[in-house]
């Protein structure tokens, strides 16, 4: 579905992504896991096709696009929930999730389905995205994404800045995505809740990929410590 | 008294015109056109080989050059603009006043230094009026009245209630995120200016219908254009609407006291209304905003 191979991604002299490579099946629920400025964001901007890529491949559907604009790669059928949601603050979240429509991929989503998935948008509906929660900023970022229909769903800090009980609501509402078939990609602080959510987690330290493997055969410690670089040559091997 | 109040806002009409292009340049891609004057005198220069050529109505001209006009925005974005606003915010101002100079200089080396105007393919049209409690209100002045509020009533509508309107807003407010939403940002762009264009044609005729131009008639129309989109404020279409007919009653005002001071009333309404908006609230310019506080008199009372 997804494969990048050996990417390299760079703001000047920094490589803030070096050497990534990575494949991701169809209906695969991956958790990439990192500290700040592991480069998880970057990452994922760059397969969006929001960043250039120094050098390495990114591909979708067997199909090289590694220099694919981000609005065709959205109507090819990958969509990236931004960090800090990104929403078109002077729209309302109607608008807001027209605009995901922009590229008129056929599926079931409609804005019917998406105020029936966050039941907290519907009072919403013609409020400006300015004035919202920062859940119901999240719902709406989640929406607009949906309504392009993407086969492929990545989701940057799906649950920063939400209370808990919001981040029950949003896991609750992507869960509904698992059944449909949908690969995700997210980024997810809550070690537990990546654990538990996803069928596989890769952990990001300084730019590399420093662990990538199926949530049943590791657990929150191998995790922990490739997250803070311990052991790390140790997991380099075992991710092979 | 009257009269030239009147007047003022019938000429309002075509600032509001020439200056709506120039805002939604501004609004949508960022870019301050400085060849936008230059570029209506061209519209109304083919209008006027077109009309002559084919002895035709100006008004059936005017259909005929919107798509050509179009065509030129579509390249101005693609050719010029696209590799300007990479080099930065200032590098689209000096390449804009460039092609401007250029466009001016081609112009008169086409068609020299004599003034050229569309009345007379007009014929009564032209000295036609209504007379009006006493007052003589032009045919033509009323049309080109008309046909700002039908542009940029309709330029807002699109903006506020269509798909490409979605589009172009968002695109303005935030390119990248457009992108990741499936807005073709180029293609965004590429529209806006051909559509910024078809407003210029549009008004460089009304500039030749009501007037007359020559080669390096594009610089007033610009200043015009500019003063009426900085009253009005650059954000709201309307604003500029109201920009032009402030900008006109000023150089009415200015005319009336002085004979030489039409244009210096003008420059000075601007100046005020520029100081004004880099030193106060922005919200003190919208009317909301005063229809709001009353209610809250109200209310309170």
């Amino acid at each position: 579905m997804l494969s990048v191979s050996n990417l390299d991604v760079r703001y000047g002299q920094f490589r803030a992504v070096q050497g990534v490579s990575m494949n991701i099946d169809q209906g695969d629920i991956v958790s990439l896991i990192g500290a700040n400025g592991a480069g998880k964001s970057t990452l994922l901007r760059a397969i969006a096709g929001a960043l250039p890529i120094h050098s390495g491949r990114v591909s979708f559907k067997q199909h090289d696009v590694t220099t694919t604009s981000s609005s065709a790669l959205v109507k090819q059928g990958l969509s990236l929930v931004p960090e800090g949601r990104r929403l078109f603050a002077d729209m309302t979240v109607e608008e807001n999730l027209l605009l995901g429509t922009t590229v008129k991929r056929s599926g079931d989503w409609s804005i019917e389905r998406i105020f029936a998935t966050f039941p907290n948008l519907v009072k919403r509906r013609h409020a400006k995205t300015g004035n919202l929660s920062g859940g119901e900023q999240q719902a709406t970022a989640i929406g607009r994404a949906l309504m392009s229909n993407p086969d492929c769903l990545i989701l940057d800090e799906v649950s920063l800045g939400l209370s808990p009980l919001v981040v029950d609501q949003v896991y609750a509402s992507i869960d509904s995505l698992k059944d449909a078939g949908t690969t995700i990609l997210l980024v997810e602080q809550d070690l537990e809740r990546a654990i538990r959510f996803s069928h596989r987690a890769i952990c990001m330290l300084e730019g590399k990929i420093v662990l990538d493997k199926l949530t049943n055969d590791t657990n929150k410690e191998e995790i922990t410590h490739a997250y803070f670089g311990l052991q790390q040559s140790k997991h380099q091997e075992a991710s092979q | 008294m009257m009269n030239s109040l009147v007047q003022a806002i019938l000429l309002g009409g075509y600032y509001a015109l020439i200056a709506c292009g120039l805002a939604f340049m501004f609004q949508v891609m960022r870019i301050i056109n400085l060849a936008h004057g230059s570029l209506a005198i061209l519209s109304a220069y083919l209008v006027w080989e077109i009309t002559d050529a084919l002895a035709l109505s100006p008004f059936i001209s005017v259909l005929m050059i919107l798509p050509i006009m179009a065509i030129i925005g579509l390249l101005l974005q693609r050719v010029i603009l696209e590799r300007a606003t990479k080099g930065g915010e200032l590098l689209p101002v000096l390449t804009t006043f460039g092609l401007a100079i250029v466009i001016d200089n081609l112009l008169f080396q086409q068609f020299g230094a004599n003034t050229r105007s569309l009345s007379p393919y007009l014929g009564d049209l032209s000295w036609e009026s209504y007379e009006v409690f006493g007052l003589w209100i032009g045919k033509l002045p009323v049309i080109v009245l008309i046909t700002a509020i039908v542009i940029i009533g309709g330029l807002d509508l699109i903006l506020r209630f269509t798909p490409l309107g979605r589009q172009i807003r968002a695109t303005a407010f935030d390119p990248d995120t457009a992108g990741l939403v499936g807005i073709d940002a180029r293609k965004i762009a590429g529209i806006s200016a051909a559509i910024a264009m078809m407003t210029v044609a549009i008004s460089g005729t009304a500039l030749g219908l009501r007037g007359t131009f020559d080669a390096y008639a594009g610089g007033p129309q610009l200043l015009f254009a500019f003063e009426a989109t900085i009253i009005g404020g650059a954000s709201s279409l309307w604003g500029v609407f109201m920009g032009g007919i402030i900008l006109a009653i000023a150089q009415s005002i200015g005319a009336l006291i002085h004979p030489q001071g039409f244009l210096l009333g003008g420059h000075f309404m601007f100046l005020i209304f520029l100081f004004a908006r880099i030193y106060f609230n922005r919200d003190v310019f919208s009317l909301k905003h005063w229809l709001s506080k009353r209610n809250e008199k109200e209310n309170a009372a």
